[in-house]
């Protein structure tokens, strides 16, 4: 055979292991995301991208994500808690700096959908926020540990804290100008205060998210990890409107002991009431954490009907925060489970287990606490996650379907 | 040494193995992926014009943002003092009245009445014309609502008096230049005649004509087509390497550089025609041919210049190379009007243009240089093929990322097992080009015999 004709064979034969290769890779992936087991057909599927958020600049870390969430314009908002960081972590920071990396983040972030960062803000990481931007002299008191995100249909940003005296949900617009805060630090007035604070507003206890309708403006507040409740007050002054517990009752503060699987249904909220969402028809959801359950009312508290997730989940519990598919039906309803560490898909009107995804985990597209969630309109699932796991990450929906 | 039935054999100067080597290691080493940074944002102005009767309707929305010259007045932590806003509205009418200009044939329309107003960042009026306009004929906003100064719309109705429905309307939207792309205008044109167009322009970009009359459909895009062939460096890299081994302009590179023409040609008319492949894949994948095209014609050049098929390979890199100029024509064929076929044309004239510039600048240069420096042309075309070559790995590199991702976010591999294959047989032949070579180089000592015409 001539060297000619050898050739000939060698890139025949390249070109041959190359395809193989190509169509084994391919085949590898979709047998990993079509793993046995329970699923419904029509049920979305999601890869994660690894790429996303992007690498930060000023060497910046993140200490644990508390909270994410997608403003109108499909930027994606994260709260993080830089006090979170370890010395370690934060080597840059330490006096004398003891390694290259790194700086703590300011504590609100925003990125696009590409991962880039766009802005970042508030909290104890940026220089003289909480000495002039947020201070209590002008009634803006930032928890001492940061914890749900929710960005309003005028852009304006709203946080919570979950910290021993945190009980207030902050305002910001999307620049971090202080605009309201609801309830006041170090002072609580258990599930059925209403205008207990200085400025009017109710006293929250621990609160845990926002979300705020933009038919009428209204907040509703996941009230939270030492009351039991869903607040909802005027999401301009912050004054109370209604309040309910769980089936719509009036919440008790009655300690209801620890949660037993098998045992009668608790008629109150445990702590915490960890997230609220409203869909599009107007439902409210709402997580019961340790409770392992998603309850549904109406605007107005008036309850509609429950999910139970895993019931045998002890711990943490299996439901921490839910959001919605961004189709107009909103047809599936994604719940984080940071205690399980998967991602619920369920059939947001039957409740009906559609598929999960992730483990626990430190890969990618595994979780650890993974705390809170939110999709953009493309639907896209960014989760966040704390406790050690201190990330967020992007899913991206599977269009072979 | 061979030759091709017209040319004349030219003898090379060798190339050792060892500097082969050398070259092939040095475009491979320069080829690491480069890393680019995103410029995050964007702001964008929407706005709704349309001729009716003796006016030009224009219903604007600029972002608060972009009012920040003009200081509207302020309350409490930043929000509008919405009570007192009437002042402030007036001079953001006439700030948008300076920066976005309206003309009428070439002349400048004057503002006749204006209406303005401020809405919640939520509002979602300007959906369409009709709703746009209700709302600006609505009432305002309620002084008792909290707009932060940067965070809503300040919505405009402008009315200017025009000579005639029929006339040829065009606008200059210069609002912020200095932000150059990240600032956009998407403007809706409705004509007297009820025909809709849509345009997404940025701003400083000149004046733009909204329903252009076909000659001047056919002014913009000949010199669109000039200009994408003289600033779009791949297209211009391809022709370099394309006429590289030639040494005068006789009928057979006339050849070469029709097929390469007609090549494009179909698929950009086949591409504006909307004959394409609807996937996210295809145009990373049309780009990562174009720096295969290169990459191909860098080799042949540096090893062995087939001149005797250049008119083939040529014709066949010209189907690539349409499907990149119609990528580029999509964002440009808003300006067709109703002239689609005599702007497509146009754009050809224009490329065909802008190739024969580069043909008549390149070859009196590389004639000169091989009176200069006598012996020159192996050394010529390593050299350029070096920096033709290393382009295109760049390229390449980069745009099989952007393919890989397209394929793997629509869970589609077929393309990237074509493009995989592709390669593959692409160095599988340079291998065999560059083994042919050296052993004709070690056999003989001197360089492989290819004929320069």
């Amino acid at each position: 055979m001539d060297t000619r004709r050898k050739w000939y064979l060698g890139a025949a034969l390249m070109a041959l292991l190359y395809m193989v290769g190509l169509v084994a890779q391919a085949q590898g992936l979709q047998d990993d995301s079509r793993r046995n087991r329970p699923r419904h057909r029509d049920a979305p599927e999601f890869k994660v991208d690894a790429d996303w958020p992007k690498a930060l600049p000023n060497q910046w870390l993140v200490g644990q994500v508390a909270g994410v969430a997608v403003d109108r314009r499909d930027t994606i908002w994260i709260i993080q808690r830089p006090r979170t960081l370890t010395a370690d972590e934060a080597g840059a920071a330490q006096t004398p700096p003891r390694s290259e990396c790194c700086f703590p983040a300011p504590s609100v972030m925003q990125f696009d959908v590409r991962g880039n960062l766009l802005r970042a803000w508030g909290g104890p990481a940026d220089p003289g926020f909480l000495a002039s931007r947020c201070t209590p002299a002008i009634g803006c008191e930032w928890p001492t540990n940061e914890h749900g995100i929710f960005v309003d249909h005028n852009d304006n940003v709203w946080i919570a804290g979950n910290g021993g005296g945190d009980h207030q949900v902050l305002k910001f617009t999307s620049d971090g100008t202080f605009l309201l805060q609801i309830g006041k630090a170090g002072q609580t007035g258990g599930s059925n205060d209403t205008a207990g604070a200085p400025n009017g507003t109710p006293l929250l206890g621990n609160p845990a998210d926002i979300e705020v309708d933009p038919a009428n403006n209204e907040a509703y507040v996941s009230d939270g990890y030492l009351n039991k409740r869903v607040l909802v007050v005027d999401g301009q002054t912050g004054r109370y409107k209604r309040h309910w517990g769980a089936y719509g009752n009036v919440p008790s503060d009655a300690d209801p002991g620890p949660y037993v699987p098998g045992a009668p249904t608790a008629l109150q909220f445990r702590n915490p009431v960890h997230c609220v969402r409203i869909a599009n028809d107007g439902l409210v959801y709402v997580c019961d954490r340790l409770n392992n359950r998603i309850q549904v009312f109406q605007k107005n508290g008036r309850f509609v009907r429950e999910f139970f997730l895993d019931r045998a989940t002890l711990g943490n519990g299996a439901a921490w925060d839910v959001d919605l598919s961004p189709d107009n039906r909103q047809r599936w309803l994604y719940n984080a489970d940071g205690e399980n560490n998967k991602i619920w898909i369920l059939e947001r009107l039957t409740g009906l287990l559609g598929d999960t995804f992730g483990r626990q985990g430190r890969s990618a597209g595994q979780f650890h606490w993974v705390h809170n969630l939110a999709v953009d309109s493309k639907g896209n699932i960014y989760t966040a996650e704390v406790d050690t796991g201190k990330r967020a990450q992007k899913f991206v929906p599977q269009t072979n379907r | 040494m061979t030759s091709t039935g017209t040319g004349e054999p030219v003898r090379g100067r060798s190339a050792t193995p060892w500097r082969r080597a050398l070259a092939a290691l040095v475009l491979l080493v320069s080829a690491l992926p480069g890393f680019g940074h995103d410029i995050p944002g964007q702001i964008r102005v929407h706005a709704f014009a349309k001729v009716e009767g003796d006016r030009l309707h224009v219903l604007l929305r600029l972002p608060l943002t972009l009012l920040l010259n003009v200081d509207l007045p302020k309350q409490g932590p930043g929000y509008l003092a919405l009570a007192d806003i009437d002042e402030g509205l007036s001079r953001a009418v006439r700030a948008a009245d300076k920066d976005i200009r309206w003309l009428e044939n070439d002349r400048l329309l004057t503002l006749a009445a204006s209406s303005a107003r401020i809405s919640l960042p939520s509002d979602t009026s300007f959906g369409s014309y009709a709703s746009a306009l209700a709302l600006l004929r609505g009432p305002r906003l309620s002084t008792k609502e909290y707009v932060f100064w940067n965070q809503g719309y300040f919505d405009a109705h402008l009315e200017y008096p025009i000579g005639s429905p029929s006339s040829s309307f065009s606008l200059d939207f210069r609002v912020a230049p200095g932000l150059r792309d990240r600032l956009k205008l998407d403007l809706r044109f409705l004509s007297a005649d009820g025909r809709e167009r849509a345009y997404e322009l940025n701003t400083d970009q000149g004046p733009v004509i909204l329903d252009p009359r076909w000659y001047q459909a056919a002014a913009t895009f000949v010199a669109s087509g000039f200009q994408h062939v003289l600033l779009g460096p791949d297209h211009l890299l391809f022709l370099v390497c394309l006429i590289l081994p030639f040494r005068r302009l006789d009928g057979y590179l006339v050849g070469v550089v029709t097929a390469f023409a007609v090549g494009h040609s179909i698929t950009l008319i086949a591409a504006a025609y909307g004959v394409t492949p609807e996937g996210a894949w295809f145009a990373p994948l049309v780009e990562v041919l174009i720096a295969v095209s290169i990459l191909f014609m860098a080799i042949e050049n540096v090893f062995r210049p087939q001149l005797q098929r250049r008119w083939a390979t040529s014709g066949l890199f010209g189907l690539v190379h349409g499907f990149g100029f119609a990528a580029m024509l999509q964002s440009q064929l808003q300006f067709a009007g109703s002239s689609l076929l005599v702007s497509l044309l146009a754009f050809n004239v224009g490329i065909e243009g802008g190739q024969l510039l580069v043909l008549m600048t390149v070859l009196p240069a590389l004639t000169l240089l091989r009176r200069w420096v006598p012996d020159s042309e192996r050394a010529l075309a390593i050299i350029v093929g070096l920096l033709c070559g290393h382009a295109a790995v760049h390229w390449l590199t980069e745009r099989m990322q952007a393919l890989w991702k397209a394929a793997e976010l629509a869970a589609d591999w077929l393309p990237l097992v074509n493009i995989g294959l592709l390669l593959v047989l692409l160095s599988g032949w340079a291998s065999w080009k560059a083994l042919g070579s050296l052993r004709g180089s070690s056999k003989s000592g001197q360089a492989p015999a290819s004929v320069q015409r």
